[in-house]
């Protein structure tokens, strides 16, 4: 045997161990997942939201709204915060030294007007520069700061924020009326237990909405966009569920999650200086709270809806999932020493080695198998039937766990309500394999070079925007018209 | 290995088809369900809105199928109504098939038939469900206690104090939905908490006395005061919260000592406490406190200046000692 055979040897039974453990990891996900949601979809009958609104045990909750550059839609965005369905919220907005006029359209639109403001210190950030309040929605604050990244501006959000539990939420992402009420419903039950919680984050693309609110559900004309509804359905319905109940959560969407404020400050915040600070921020939370020796949980709930905008063409998709891919790695490196611990739990033993072998190194791995197959193929090393028949199980287990998704998603929320809608769906289920996945298994492993690299920054997303922009001129335009 | 693959591959197959085939069939049901569902709320709204403004409605005039949707559409209603308004809900149910059907499925084998069964029980409103729901505290999943729990408080039943506090304590029932219950019983929980406040967990202690707060008055307030001695930082932050809402004689004193607590926090929830209370006594030590003390307190201690005397604030903020609590709770008391 050469050792281009011995290596295609190794390789090839690497890949198929790789296959059988991540099948088996899928199928158990998926399982989870029915169980799960079939017992939230029966609660659902009995979960008094009304009740819990008007409870005197339900806790004020800061939102925390970092913004950069964001006067498209900034203004509809508060305005869906400040319209949520919750008994004591206050709206934390953060400039973080936006370049446009993100600041003059949060003033004019709320009334804003500058105080001295009393901030903690506790979590250093980038110095604040002035803070205001609105005189027509008393809970509605800005900070106003200088430029220091995502990271930054959360942290100085939760300095400012009045209440013990802050929401961090992206500036492009619409919150459901009652999401708040239901992402508070296990801090309510367990108030000791519960450290954080995230809710589940669906693509709007597509979607109308009309003063930040989301008034029809619909497919985006694009396919780039539909494979990514596929995509946040099996990585909420089916992944994130399944290491719930493992109590080994560790992504808590930067789009929505709910965090006792105390716990947080106690870590130190959000990191600066990688782009993964939400999930960097859990992997801490799981290690602080360990060490801390009292039973905690770190909750995934997966009826409290944000919508977010997803990328709707291939570059944009290519620096979001080269930015996922580095701030994955990222978060991975910080806490290598839970990998394998056996005091870090479950989320040392399972979560942890889980995103390091099939989501960092999986797209290497899924992107070597092609010039393998190519390379045992010309030295006549390929067995041409086993590859075949190992490509049809592997392509019908990818359609099984996105068909099991759209199922789970039918039975627990069904929001798109067309057949048609549904119809496109299933094709996109059945046709992902042909291109989409081999396209994003490229853009994770240009991620994975950027890290090796240590490229640092956030890059550019294009957005087209949920809504058209509020119709608030800046001072200077209205002063020459 | 190839047969195995080949064998697994027609297996997949086969599942993807099943889920093919149970989507397409899944979204045929629930759409016509759905629809019917609608139409039967339509149909039976009326009725609901007559019967709720006091007019006689027979249970035979309807089929079957629409008194299990009036059953839902009532309950619904029912959790925003209080007296005769309520009243006339649990007369409708009296009796009829709904309750029997409810009472029954408490014995359901599935947890959630039993847990819906139960929380529909409350909306109800009869108080001869209370036995059952009363039994429905012991059962085996967490979720059936907690909506036997909720519907005991709906359902006002005195007896249920008890039985809900020491599901409280055993952890049973969920903190949030035994002291929601425990609020919705009132007054009548009133003994349990006192006896519940001098447990040996300082989180039940707590727990009791934050619910004498909103459940108790002023001849509660003894006890309130003697927790804020109490060992335990968290029951002295609750009983100072706790006095804000029921007051008495003694609150005021014992609240201004607090403001020297060795507990940040239970001096930050004693000056919010001055601060609902309104006398201008503590003002000197809540300035003192506004000026110097951690972030907390100090925030807390401005806003209860603000709210006993925005003059006195106003004056304070405008030393060159201030602090920013002092100039921040000026700056939104102007407002």
């Amino acid at each position: 045997m050469s050792i281009v055979q011995a290596l295609l040897w190794v390789f090839s039974w690497l890949a198929f161990a790789y296959f059988i453990v991540y099948g088996v990891c899928q199928i158990t996900f998926t399982i989870i997942a029915w169980r799960t949601l079939n017992r939230y979809r029966h609660a659902a009958a009995f979960t008094p939201l009304d009740e819990v609104y008007a409870s005197p045990f339900t806790p004020p909750v800061s939102i925390v709204l970092p913004a950069y550059n964001e006067e498209a839609g900034v203004v509809a965005s508060v305005h869906s915060l400040l319209d949520l369905r919750y008994p004591r919220h206050e709206v934390v907005v953060v400039n973080d030294g936006s370049t446009d006029g993100t600041i003059h359209r949060l003033r004019e639109a709320f009334d804003l007007v500058p105080v001295r403001a009393a901030l903690r210190t506790r979590i250093p950030t980038a110095p604040v520069r002035g803070a205001f309040v609105s005189r027509t929605h008393p809970n509605l604050r800005l900070l106003d700061k200088e430029n220091g990244g995502k990271a930054d501006a959360l942290n100085a959000g939760i300095n400012a924020s009045a209440h013990a539990y802050v929401c961090a939420i992206d500036a492009d992402a619409v919150l459901e009326q009652d999401s708040l009420l239901r992402i508070i419903l296990p801090f309510v039950d367990d108030p000791d237990l519960v450290a954080a919680a995230g809710g589940i984050v669906r693509v709007a693309n597509g979607a109308v909405i009309e003063s930040g609110r989301l008034v029809d559900f619909r497919l985006p004309a694009g396919r780039i966009a539909r494979f990514q509804i596929l995509e946040y359905y099996r990585a909420f319905l089916i992944g994130r569920l399944g290491f719930d109940s493992a109590n080994a959560v560790l992504i808590i969407s930067g789009a929505f999650g709910l965090f006792k404020r105390e716990i947080v400050e106690a870590v130190g915040g959000y990191a600066l200086g990688t782009v993964g600070e939400d999930a960097e921020l859990v992997a801490r939370l799981q290690g602080h709270l360990r060490e801390q020796g009292e039973p905690f949980r770190i909750r995934f709930i997966p009826n409290p809806v944000c919508w977010t905008e997803a990328p709707a063409d291939v570059r944009t998709l290519s620096r979001q999932r080269r930015r996922w891919q580095r701030g994955l790695g990222e978060t991975l490196w910080r806490h290598r020493r839970q990998i394998c611990n056996p005091r870090a739990g479950a989320f040392g033993l399972f979560t942890l080695p889980y995103f390091l072998v099939f989501e960092l190194l999986g797209a290497v791995i899924e992107a070597l198998g092609i010039p393998v197959v190519l390379i045992a193929w010309a030295i006549g090393a390929l067995s041409v039937s086993f590859f075949l028949w190992f490509l049809a199980v592997s392509v019908l287990l990818a359609v099984i766990v996105s068909l099991s998704a759209l199922l789970l998603e039918e039975y627990a929320d069904r929001r798109y309500e067309r057949g048609r809608d549904m119809a496109r769906l299933v094709v996109c289920a059945l046709t992902e394999n042909l291109g989409y996945t081999q396209l994003t298994a490229y853009f994770r492993c240009c991620g994975f070079v950027d890290l090796l690299r240590g490229r640092h920054d956030w890059g550019v997303m294009t957005r087209q925007g949920l809504e058209p922009p509020a119709e608030v001129p800046l001072p200077q335009r209205r002063a020459r018209a | 290995m190839t047969p195995a693959l080949a064998l697994t591959a027609l297996v997949f197959l086969a599942v993807a088809l099943v889920l093919l085939v149970t989507l397409a069939i899944r979204r045929i049901v629930l759409a016509r369900r759905g629809r019917r569902y609608a139409e039967a709320v339509r149909r039976v709204r009326p009725l609901a809105i007559r019967l709720l403004e006091g007019e006689p409605l027979a249970r035979a005039e309807l089929p079957p199928g629409d008194q299990t949707v009036l059953a839902d559409v009532l309950g619904r209603y029912a959790r925003q109504l209080t007296g005769s308004d309520e009243a006339r809900v649990a007369d409708y149910f009296r009796g009829s098939d709904a309750l029997a059907r409810s009472l029954r499925e408490l014995g359901a084998r599935r947890a959630w038939r039993r847990a819906s069964a139960a929380y529909r029980l409350g909306d109800m409103g009869c108080e001869a469900a209370a036995p059952a729901l009363l039994a429905a505290l012991d059962d085996g999943h967490r979720m059936v206690r907690g909506a036997a729990a909720r519907s005991l408080g709906r359902l006002k039943h005195a007896d249920a104090a008890q039985p809900i506090v020491e599901a409280l304590v055993s952890g049973r029932v969920p903190n949030g939905v035994a002291g929601e219950a425990l609020v919705e019983l009132g007054p009548v929980a009133v003994p349990q908490l006192h006896a519940l406040a001098g447990h040996s967990s300082f989180r039940l202690r707590a727990t009791a006395v934050a619910l004498l707060g909103l459940v108790g008055d002023s001849a509660d307030s003894p006890l309130a005061v003697r927790c804020l001695g109490d060992p335990s930082a968290e029951v002295r932050a609750a009983a100072a919260g706790a006095l804000a809402r029921i007051g008495g004689p003694a609150a005021e004193p014992a609240l201004c000592a607090a403001l020297d607590d060795r507990i940040h926090f239970v001096r930050a929830e004693a000056a919010t406490a001055l601060g609902a209370i309104g006398s201008r006594a503590p003002l000197p030590r809540l300035l003192e406190i506004a000026r110097g003390d951690r972030f907390r307190p100090a925030r807390a201690a401005a806003q209860a200046v603000a709210r006993i005397s925005p003059v006195a604030l106003a004056a304070a903020a405008e030393a060159p000692d201030a602090g920013p609590h002092l100039h921040e709770a000026a700056d939104l008391s102007a407002l």
